[in-house]
Protein backbone atom coordinates (compact mmCIF):
# COMPACT_ATOMS: atom_id res chain seq x y z
CA UNK A 1 0.00 0.00 0.00
CA UNK A 2 2.09 3.17 1.23
CA UNK A 3 5.95 2.97 1.44
CA UNK A 4 7.10 0.87 4.85
CA UNK A 5 8.58 3.71 7.12
CA UNK A 6 11.45 1.32 7.93
CA UNK A 7 13.68 -1.30 6.86
CA UNK A 8 12.00 -4.48 8.23
CA UNK A 9 15.66 -5.69 8.75
CA UNK A 10 17.74 -2.69 10.07
CA UNK A 11 15.49 -0.46 11.03
CA UNK A 12 16.61 2.34 9.12
CA UNK A 13 14.35 5.09 8.12
CA UNK A 14 13.48 4.51 4.09
CA UNK A 15 10.06 5.80 3.78
CA UNK A 16 11.45 9.50 3.60
CA UNK A 17 13.49 8.40 -0.01
CA UNK A 18 10.48 6.97 -1.51
CA UNK A 19 9.61 9.94 -3.60
CA UNK A 20 12.40 10.61 -5.12
CA UNK A 21 13.37 7.02 -5.53
CA UNK A 22 10.60 6.37 -7.16
CA UNK A 23 10.28 9.73 -9.77
CA UNK A 24 14.11 9.24 -10.93
CA UNK A 25 14.30 5.35 -10.87
CA UNK A 26 10.19 4.29 -11.29
CA UNK A 27 8.69 6.48 -13.34
CA UNK A 28 12.20 7.82 -14.83
CA UNK A 29 14.75 6.71 -17.05
CA UNK A 30 17.76 6.66 -14.16
CA UNK A 31 19.67 3.63 -12.78
CA UNK A 32 18.07 2.55 -9.68
CA UNK A 33 21.31 1.27 -8.60
CA UNK A 34 23.03 4.77 -9.00
CA UNK A 35 20.08 6.40 -7.56
CA UNK A 36 20.09 4.32 -4.48
CA UNK A 37 23.86 5.40 -4.39
CA UNK A 38 23.35 9.06 -4.05
CA UNK A 39 20.57 8.76 -1.82
CA UNK A 40 22.73 7.10 0.99
CA UNK A 41 20.96 3.77 0.85
CA UNK A 42 23.42 1.39 1.04
CA UNK A 43 22.76 -1.70 2.62
CA UNK A 44 20.70 -4.27 0.86
CA UNK A 45 18.44 -4.59 2.92
CA UNK A 46 17.11 -1.25 2.86
CA UNK A 47 18.03 -1.39 -1.08
CA UNK A 48 15.21 -3.78 -1.72
CA UNK A 49 12.38 -2.07 0.65
CA UNK A 50 12.34 0.44 -2.28
CA UNK A 51 13.50 -1.66 -5.30
CA UNK A 52 10.76 -4.53 -4.14
CA UNK A 53 7.88 -1.95 -2.87
CA UNK A 54 4.51 -0.80 -5.59
CA UNK A 55 2.42 1.79 -4.80
CA UNK A 56 -1.23 0.78 -4.32
CA UNK A 57 -3.20 2.91 -2.44
CA UNK A 58 -4.33 4.38 -5.94
CA UNK A 59 -5.28 0.65 -6.81
CA UNK A 60 -7.38 0.82 -3.67
CA UNK A 61 -9.04 4.20 -2.97
CA UNK A 62 -12.31 3.64 -5.06
CA UNK A 63 -13.17 1.34 -3.07
CA UNK A 64 -13.87 2.51 0.36
CA UNK B 1 38.26 3.53 39.08
CA UNK B 2 38.02 5.19 36.44
CA UNK B 3 39.80 3.49 33.26
CA UNK B 4 40.87 5.76 30.52
CA UNK B 5 40.09 4.22 27.10
CA UNK B 6 41.92 5.22 23.83
CA UNK B 7 39.43 6.46 21.19
CA UNK B 8 39.93 7.58 18.28
CA UNK B 9 37.52 8.56 15.09
CA UNK B 10 38.32 7.03 11.67
CA UNK B 11 34.54 9.01 10.18
CA UNK B 12 32.41 11.41 12.00
CA UNK B 13 29.38 12.52 11.14
CA UNK B 14 25.80 13.32 12.34
CA UNK B 15 24.70 10.12 12.31
CA UNK B 16 27.40 7.99 11.08
CA UNK B 17 30.36 7.19 12.98
CA UNK B 18 33.19 4.69 13.07
CA UNK B 19 35.73 5.06 15.52
CA UNK B 20 38.20 2.53 17.18
CA UNK B 21 38.77 1.53 20.83
CA UNK B 22 41.35 0.41 22.85
CA UNK B 23 42.03 -2.00 25.40
CA UNK B 24 38.61 -3.18 25.92
CA UNK B 25 37.58 -7.21 25.54
CA UNK B 26 35.13 -8.23 23.37
CA UNK B 27 32.59 -8.77 26.00
CA UNK B 28 32.85 -4.88 26.87
CA UNK B 29 32.76 -4.45 23.17
CA UNK B 30 29.63 -6.55 22.94
CA UNK B 31 27.93 -4.65 26.06
CA UNK B 32 28.21 -1.47 24.78
CA UNK B 33 26.45 -2.60 21.07
CA UNK B 34 24.09 -4.30 22.83
CA UNK B 35 23.43 -1.25 24.97
CA UNK B 36 23.22 1.17 21.74
CA UNK B 37 20.97 -0.96 20.32
CA UNK B 38 18.01 -1.88 23.36
CA UNK B 39 19.07 -0.19 25.89
CA UNK B 40 19.64 3.85 25.46
CA UNK B 41 15.49 5.53 26.41
CA UNK B 42 14.14 6.94 23.01
CA UNK B 43 10.85 9.02 22.45
CA UNK B 44 8.55 7.54 20.15
CA UNK B 45 4.68 7.89 19.44
CA UNK B 46 3.17 5.04 21.84
CA UNK B 47 -0.43 5.77 20.99
CA UNK B 48 -2.79 7.45 18.97
CA UNK B 49 -6.60 9.09 18.82
CA UNK B 50 -7.99 9.10 16.17
CA UNK B 51 -10.86 12.42 15.25
CA UNK B 52 -11.18 12.03 12.52
CA UNK B 53 -9.35 8.97 9.38
CA UNK B 54 -11.29 8.35 5.83
CA UNK B 55 -8.04 6.95 4.67
CA UNK B 56 -8.23 3.83 2.20
CA UNK B 57 -5.86 2.20 5.51
CA UNK B 58 -6.96 1.03 8.79
CA UNK B 59 -6.53 3.26 11.92
CA UNK B 60 -4.39 0.51 13.37
CA UNK B 61 -1.94 0.64 9.96
CA UNK B 62 -1.65 4.70 10.54
CA UNK B 63 -1.03 4.48 14.47
CA UNK B 64 2.26 1.99 13.38
CA UNK B 65 3.38 4.33 11.04
CA UNK B 66 3.24 7.19 12.97
CA UNK B 67 5.11 5.29 15.55
CA UNK B 68 8.05 4.38 13.63
CA UNK B 69 8.71 8.15 12.50
CA UNK B 70 11.60 8.57 14.37
CA UNK B 71 11.43 11.48 17.00
CA UNK B 72 14.49 13.71 17.97
CA UNK B 73 15.25 12.89 21.67
CA UNK B 74 15.83 15.36 24.15
CA UNK B 75 18.92 15.72 26.13
CA UNK B 76 19.40 12.83 29.28
CA UNK B 77 17.93 14.28 32.01
CA UNK B 78 15.22 16.96 30.54
CA UNK B 79 12.58 14.16 30.57
CA UNK B 80 11.44 11.12 33.21
CA UNK B 81 10.69 8.34 31.40
CA UNK B 82 6.81 8.22 31.91
CA UNK B 83 6.54 11.47 30.60
CA UNK B 84 4.29 12.92 27.22
CA UNK B 85 4.84 15.33 24.77
CA UNK B 86 1.16 15.52 21.84
CA UNK B 87 1.97 15.82 18.19
CA UNK B 88 -1.22 16.03 16.13
CA UNK B 89 -1.76 15.97 12.53
CA UNK B 90 -4.57 17.37 10.28
CA UNK B 91 -4.56 16.96 6.62
CA UNK B 92 -6.89 16.76 4.12
CA UNK B 93 -6.66 15.29 0.98
CA UNK B 94 -6.15 15.64 -2.40
CA UNK B 95 -2.01 15.33 -0.97
CA UNK B 96 -0.40 13.56 1.01
CA UNK B 97 0.30 13.34 4.86
CA UNK B 98 4.36 13.53 5.93
CA UNK B 99 5.79 13.29 9.03
CA UNK B 100 6.73 16.43 8.71
CA UNK B 101 3.05 17.45 9.15
CA UNK B 102 3.38 16.69 12.32
CA UNK B 103 2.64 19.36 15.12
CA UNK B 104 4.58 19.08 18.36
CA UNK B 105 3.87 20.37 21.37
CA UNK B 106 7.21 20.74 22.70
CA UNK B 107 9.93 21.85 20.70
CA UNK B 108 12.62 19.29 21.65
CA UNK B 109 10.54 16.24 20.33
CA UNK B 110 9.26 16.80 16.77
CA UNK B 111 10.05 14.77 13.73
CA UNK B 112 13.75 13.88 12.72
CA UNK B 113 12.74 13.30 9.42
CA UNK B 114 10.21 15.03 7.69
CA UNK B 115 9.93 13.24 4.23
CA UNK B 116 8.39 10.46 5.59
CA UNK B 117 4.82 9.66 3.54
CA UNK B 118 2.05 8.14 6.25
CA UNK B 119 -0.67 7.92 3.91
CA UNK B 120 -1.84 9.44 0.58
CA UNK B 121 -5.34 11.12 0.82
CA UNK B 122 -8.01 11.34 -2.35
CA UNK B 123 -10.28 14.37 -2.83
CA UNK B 124 -12.07 14.43 0.57
CA UNK B 125 -10.18 11.95 2.77
CA UNK B 126 -8.75 13.59 5.69
CA UNK B 127 -6.45 12.23 8.62
CA UNK B 128 -7.09 14.05 12.00
CA UNK B 129 -5.10 12.48 15.41
CA UNK B 130 -3.42 13.14 18.28
CA UNK B 131 -1.22 11.10 19.16
CA UNK B 132 1.62 10.86 22.54
CA UNK B 133 4.56 10.45 22.84
CA UNK B 134 7.03 8.47 25.42
CA UNK B 135 10.21 7.64 26.45
CA UNK B 136 10.78 4.00 26.20
CA UNK B 137 14.07 1.63 25.19
CA UNK B 138 14.21 -0.63 22.09
CA UNK B 139 14.43 -3.65 24.13
CA UNK B 140 10.22 -2.76 24.48
CA UNK B 141 9.70 -2.10 20.62
CA UNK B 142 11.82 -1.67 17.77
CA UNK B 143 10.50 2.36 17.08
CA UNK B 144 12.64 2.84 20.38
CA UNK B 145 15.84 1.56 18.91
CA UNK B 146 17.90 4.94 18.54
CA UNK B 147 20.72 2.40 17.11
CA UNK B 148 20.49 1.24 13.16
CA UNK B 149 22.64 -1.64 12.26
CA UNK B 150 25.51 -1.03 14.67
CA UNK B 151 28.72 -3.53 14.44
CA UNK B 152 32.25 -3.79 15.01
CA UNK B 153 35.00 -5.15 13.65
CA UNK B 154 38.47 -6.06 15.06
CA UNK B 155 41.04 -3.70 14.16
CA UNK B 156 43.09 -5.73 11.18
CA UNK B 157 47.03 -4.84 11.27
CA UNK B 158 48.92 -5.81 7.75
CA UNK B 159 52.45 -6.77 7.51
CA UNK B 160 53.43 -6.93 3.94
CA UNK B 161 56.19 -9.46 3.20
CA UNK B 162 58.36 -10.11 -0.02
CA UNK B 163 57.39 -10.33 -3.53
CA UNK B 164 55.52 -13.09 -4.94
CA UNK B 165 57.29 -14.68 -7.46
CA UNK B 166 57.28 -13.77 -11.14
CA UNK B 167 54.96 -16.23 -12.68
CA UNK B 168 52.59 -16.25 -9.77
CA UNK B 169 49.14 -14.81 -10.40
CA UNK B 170 48.08 -12.39 -7.62
CA UNK B 171 44.76 -13.44 -6.38
CA UNK B 172 42.33 -10.37 -4.97
CA UNK B 173 42.26 -10.76 -1.13
CA UNK B 174 39.19 -9.36 0.43
CA UNK B 175 39.07 -7.83 3.71
CA UNK B 176 36.14 -5.14 5.33
CA UNK B 177 36.94 -2.35 8.19
CA UNK B 178 39.57 -1.05 8.88
CA UNK B 179 43.38 -1.70 8.59
CA UNK B 180 46.08 -0.48 10.48
CA UNK B 181 49.45 -0.16 8.26
CA UNK B 182 52.38 1.33 10.17
CA UNK B 183 50.10 2.87 12.84
CA UNK B 184 47.98 4.63 9.85
CA UNK B 185 44.02 3.90 10.09
CA UNK B 186 42.93 2.71 6.38
CA UNK B 187 38.92 2.36 5.74
CA UNK B 188 38.93 -0.85 3.11
CA UNK B 189 36.82 0.78 1.16
CA UNK B 190 39.89 3.14 0.05
CA UNK B 191 40.93 0.48 -1.70
CA UNK B 192 37.56 -1.45 -2.95
CA UNK B 193 38.01 -4.06 -0.11
CA UNK B 194 40.93 -5.59 -1.85
CA UNK B 195 44.35 -5.41 -0.30
CA UNK B 196 45.96 -6.80 -3.86
CA UNK B 197 44.91 -3.32 -4.97
CA UNK B 198 46.81 -1.81 -2.10
CA UNK B 199 50.16 -3.85 -2.42
CA UNK B 200 50.40 -5.21 -5.74
CA UNK B 201 53.01 -7.49 -6.12
CA UNK B 202 53.37 -8.37 -2.35
CA UNK B 203 52.54 -10.90 0.08
CA UNK B 204 50.47 -9.59 2.34
CA UNK B 205 50.29 -11.04 5.57
CA UNK B 206 46.37 -9.65 7.81
CA UNK B 207 45.81 -10.37 11.75
CA UNK B 208 43.25 -9.24 14.11
CA UNK B 209 44.89 -6.40 16.70
CA UNK B 210 43.74 -7.78 20.04
CA UNK B 211 41.78 -5.44 22.56
CA UNK B 212 41.28 -2.85 19.41
CA UNK B 213 37.72 -2.95 17.71
CA UNK B 214 35.97 -1.15 15.06
CA UNK B 215 32.81 0.46 15.87
CA UNK B 216 30.30 1.38 13.56
CA UNK B 217 27.83 3.41 14.47
CA UNK B 218 23.99 4.75 12.73
CA UNK B 219 21.43 6.39 14.24
CA UNK B 220 17.70 7.12 13.64
CA UNK B 221 17.87 10.73 14.00
CA UNK B 222 17.12 10.82 17.22
CA UNK B 223 20.24 12.24 18.65
CA UNK B 224 23.61 12.41 17.12
CA UNK B 225 25.61 9.13 16.63
CA UNK B 226 28.39 10.22 19.33
CA UNK B 227 25.26 11.24 21.74
CA UNK B 228 24.55 7.53 21.27
CA UNK B 229 27.29 6.19 22.11
CA UNK B 230 27.72 7.96 25.50
CA UNK B 231 24.57 7.45 26.55
CA UNK B 232 24.75 3.65 25.73
CA UNK B 233 27.77 3.54 27.89
CA UNK B 234 25.92 5.70 30.72
CA UNK B 235 23.37 2.85 30.89
CA UNK B 236 25.84 0.30 31.35
CA UNK B 237 27.20 2.49 34.21
CA UNK B 238 23.82 2.75 35.92
CA UNK B 239 22.97 -0.95 35.66
CA UNK B 240 26.40 -1.95 36.95
CA UNK B 241 25.38 0.70 40.03
CA UNK B 242 22.26 -1.12 40.36
CA UNK B 243 23.66 -4.55 40.67
CA UNK B 244 26.50 -3.40 42.94
CA UNK B 245 24.04 -1.87 44.95
CA UNK B 246 21.77 -5.01 45.06
CA UNK B 247 24.34 -7.73 45.50
CA UNK B 248 25.16 -5.32 48.76
CA UNK B 249 24.29 -6.98 52.21
CA UNK C 1 -28.54 2.69 13.69
CA UNK C 2 -27.41 5.00 11.13
CA UNK C 3 -26.46 3.45 7.44
CA UNK C 4 -26.10 5.29 4.40
CA UNK C 5 -27.36 4.00 0.90
CA UNK C 6 -24.91 3.08 -1.06
CA UNK C 7 -26.65 3.76 -4.54
CA UNK C 8 -28.52 6.58 -3.54
CA UNK C 9 -25.99 7.96 -0.50
CA UNK C 10 -28.79 9.48 1.55
CA UNK C 11 -29.20 8.74 5.51
CA UNK C 12 -30.97 5.85 6.28
CA UNK C 13 -32.55 4.85 9.83
CA UNK C 14 -33.54 1.08 10.49
CA UNK C 15 -35.57 -0.09 12.59
CA UNK C 16 -36.57 -3.87 13.41
CA UNK C 17 -39.51 -4.06 11.50
CA UNK C 18 -38.63 -2.52 8.18
CA UNK C 19 -35.67 -4.66 7.35
CA UNK C 20 -32.65 -4.15 5.22
CA UNK C 21 -34.07 -1.60 2.43
CA UNK C 22 -32.90 2.11 1.62
CA UNK C 23 -36.69 3.60 2.08
CA UNK C 24 -35.78 6.10 -0.62
CA UNK C 25 -34.62 3.66 -3.81
CA UNK C 26 -35.28 0.62 -2.21
CA UNK C 27 -31.22 -0.41 -2.48
CA UNK C 28 -30.47 -3.45 -0.43
CA UNK C 29 -26.76 -2.65 0.21
CA UNK C 30 -26.26 0.07 3.62
CA UNK C 31 -22.85 1.15 4.15
CA UNK C 32 -22.27 1.44 7.91
CA UNK C 33 -20.85 5.14 8.73
CA UNK C 34 -17.83 5.10 10.99
CA UNK C 35 -18.83 6.56 14.56
CA UNK C 36 -18.08 10.05 15.75
CA UNK C 37 -15.89 8.82 18.74
CA UNK C 38 -12.35 9.57 18.73
CA UNK C 39 -10.69 6.08 18.79
CA UNK C 40 -7.69 5.78 20.87
CA UNK C 41 -5.29 3.05 19.55
CA UNK C 42 -1.98 1.80 21.07
CA UNK C 43 0.70 1.76 18.52
CA UNK C 44 1.80 -2.04 18.83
Amino acid sequence: MMVPVRCFTCGNVVGEHWEEFDERAKQGEEDPQEVLDELGVDRFCCRRMLVSHTDLVDVVSPYQ
Amino acid sequence: MTEAYDVEFVERGDRNIRFLVRGVTPAFANGIRRAMVADVPTMAIDEVRFIENSSVMFDEQLALRLGLVPLTTPPEGEFAEDDVVTLSIDVEGPGTAYSGDLVTSDDLVRPADENVPIIKLKDGQRLEAEADAVLDRGKDHAKHQGGVAVGYRHLQRVTVGEDISEFEEQEAQIIRGVIEDDGELVLTSEFDHDLSERYPGKEVHVEDVPGAFVFHVETDGSFDATDLVTRAVDTIDSRAADLEEAVQL
Amino acid sequence: MSYKCSRCKRDVQLDEYGGVRCPYCGHRVLLKERSRDVKTVPVE
